[in-house]
């Protein structure tokens, strides 16, 4: 379980996280969707207590990270990948992290054999692939095996068959019951690996709700209808309360109408069909709907509008 | 992640996880610091180029003593008698390339931590962030206290012989030498521990080695040029008051003179700024973004 209230961070003139307000709860994957440089990971290294918030707080299972007498039973982080000294042996990271909670290496050698490791865990971080890194780092976080998992973009570097196993993972660490906070910039993704998702742009919660209702949120929830007698069609269905808009080669866009009460309009009207197709709205275009409502708002404040345009490519994280 | 758990089993955690107390942070200190090779390489080179220094410097005495021109010449030198050439001055001889070689050490333990993002997964398992600079201090401190004795120790062996020759051997009855002995181990731990904090305050390699570099060898040089140069009565305070002028005098034999801080009071000023500086690394180390 993690809450944060009113959290927020400001780095000069930079709002990177402004009064964020969530909570992330257990037995459940939850996703953390935005942009790059909307804040995620400003805002999980505030939760790790390794950036102090300007403003709010946030607790992890009820306290401040750093008020628990074994952090990494609490919570297990990959904040970035290669978080190691390029001259240890990924094995010897573990096993130092490993001596401060008084965990045996018997565990690390668990959590190598775990990630995949274990034919390069005595081999020098240095000549790591950002996959293996990623996977170091996830040996990281299972450490303690903790009640919380933190993944910033897990799925960084990592080939097909590491990004299924970092879903997996994620989804068998929520379904015993444990908190799994996990980023993203790509909403498929989230789509694919979340339950909940929490939406931040510009620093700021846009969403903060289970990803199908994202989906079914969304406005554009669309029947794509074909007929010889469109007009006639037509005209039955705005009776019915939805909108029609002319699409693409003469099909009709539906919306307010679902594909089923479509059919049962064009039977009784004896309206020939010859297509009906309902187009669900994906979670990219859910969230890219959401976002494009944040640069709205932004436009109506000019001097925030330019205060981001004028520091474009500020990542996160880029701040050492 | 293949055996199925159910959620109960899964609550009770499988893995023997103990609370973080400080003697867990310094054995993960300790493991961080001998699992780097360029560290173990810095440390056996240190005692070897000490332990060489001193011999080299034993045979250019037993020389000397041989040639009748050079001893007189020796014994002569006004820069000789001040430093107070005894047996110890030959062992100990290798205490300022020691320094160097321990203060970029204790500078690295705490830069590269920042340079190489380990720094995140340390705070992630230590959030308290304290217990960690102290276990780094005392690792840093004690390996260089054990690493300098046992250089001392056999440098003392191997230019016994050579020494005797020359009419300087170490004589171990003489407080003063032994002080001088001493000395050396707390100087180069003591220099360990304020690299230590300066590394922690300014955390990047580059800048932080260069103001150890500048601190310790630049700054004194060119006061020595100084105070040769001008009358000025402050020239010679900030002089013997700079960390190394101050720390080097409990390796000194002597007494205190004008120029120069008496050794005890001396090794107090540079043990002071060190205390001052760790204790500034250590607010700042729990305020500042990791």
């Amino acid at each position: 379980m993690i809450e944060a209230h009113g959290l927020t961070k400001r780095y000069g003139p930079k709002l990177a996280v402004d009064d964020v307000t969530f909570t992330v709860r257990p037995g459940t994957v939850t996703g953390f969707l935005g942009p790059n440089g909307a804040g995620k990971s400003t805002t999980m290294r505030m939760i790790m207590g390794l950036d102090r918030p300007t403003a709010g707080r946030v607790t992890v299972n009820g306290r401040p990270y750093a008020q628990h007498t074994r952090p990494l039973a609490e919570v297990g982080a990959l904040l970035e990948a290669k978080a190691a000294h390029p001259g240890r042996t990924a094995r010897q990271h573990l096993l130092a992290l490993a001596a401060t909670h008084g965990i045996a290496p018997s565990r690390v050698d668990e959590v190598v054999e775990l990630t995949g490791l274990a034919a390069v865990a005595r081999k020098r971080v240095g000549g790591f692939s950002l996959g293996m890194g990623q996977r170091l780092g996830i040996a990281v976080a299972l450490l303690g095996d903790p009640r919380t998992l933190i993944l910033d973009e897990p799925v960084n570097g990592l080939d097909p068959e590491g990004v299924l196993w970092v879903r997996n993972l994620a989804r068998y660490v929520a379904g015993e019951g444990r908190t799994v906070f996990l980023s993203s910039h790509l909403m498929s993704e989230v789509a694919l690996t979340a339950d909940h998702v929490i939406v931040i742009g510009r620093g700021r919660i846009l969403a903060d709700m289970p990803v199908q209702q994202l989906v079914d949120g969304a406005s554009r929830r669309l029947v794509r209808v074909r007929s010889p007698q469109a007009a006639a069609l037509a005209e039955a269905l705005r009776r019915e309360g939805g909108a029609v808009a002319p699409g693409d080669d003469g099909a009709l866009e539906v919306t307010g109408v679902d594909a089923a009460r479509v059919g049962e309009l064009a039977a009784v009207g004896g309206v020939v069909l010859h297509e009906l197709t309902p187009v669900a709205s994906t979670l990219e275009e859910a969230y890219l709907e959401l976002t494009a409502d944040a640069v709205e708002y932004q436009t109506e404040r000019p001097a925030d509008a330019l205060a981001g345009a004028a520091r474009p490519d500020t990542p996160e994280g880029s701040h050492r | 992640m293949t055996a199925p758990t159910t959620t109960a089993e899964a609550a009770r955690s499988t893995t023997a996880v103990q609370r973080v107390t400080f003697t867990r942070v310094l054995r993960g200190e300790w493991i961080k610091f001998r699992t780097l090779r360029s560290t173990v390489w810095t440390v056996v080179i240190t005692a070897v180029v000490m332990v060489g220094l001193a011999l080299m410097m034993a045979a250019i005495m037993q020389v000397a003593a041989d040639t009748p021109e050079m001893s007189e010449g020796m014994s002569q030198d006004p820069g000789l008698q001040a430093i107070g050439l005894t047996g110890t001055t030959i062992v100990t001889f290798g205490y300022s390339f020691g320094a160097l070689a321990v203060g970029v050490l204790a500078t690295l333990i705490v830069t590269s931590e920042y340079s190489t993002g380990t720094v995140r997964s340390t705070f992630a398992a230590v959030p308290r962030r304290l217990p960690v600079l102290w276990a780094k201090l005392v690792v840093i401190v004690l390996t260089t206290a054990v690493v300098v004795a046992v250089a001392l120790a056999i440098a003392y062996v191997a230019t016994a012989p050579l020494l005797e020759d020359a009419g300087l051997s170490v004589d171990l009855s003489d407080p003063e030498q032994v002080r001088a002995l001493v000395g050396c181990v707390l100087y180069l731990a003591t220099v360990a521990a304020f690299a230590l904090a300066v590394g922690t305050l300014m955390r990047h390699s580059a800048g932080a080695i260069f103001t150890i570099v500048a601190i310790f060898f630049v700054v004194p040089l060119i006061f020595s040029i100084v105070v040769q140069a001008t009358d000025a009565a402050w020239t010679d305070w900030v002089n013997k008051l700079l960390p190394s002028v101050a720390g080097e005098r409990v390796i000194s034999r002597g007494a205190a003179t004008d120029v120069l801080l008496d050794p005890w009071v001396g090794y107090g000023v540079l043990a002071g700024y060190t205390v001052v500086l760790l204790v500034v690394a250590a607010v700042t180390l729990k305020r500042r973004d990791a």
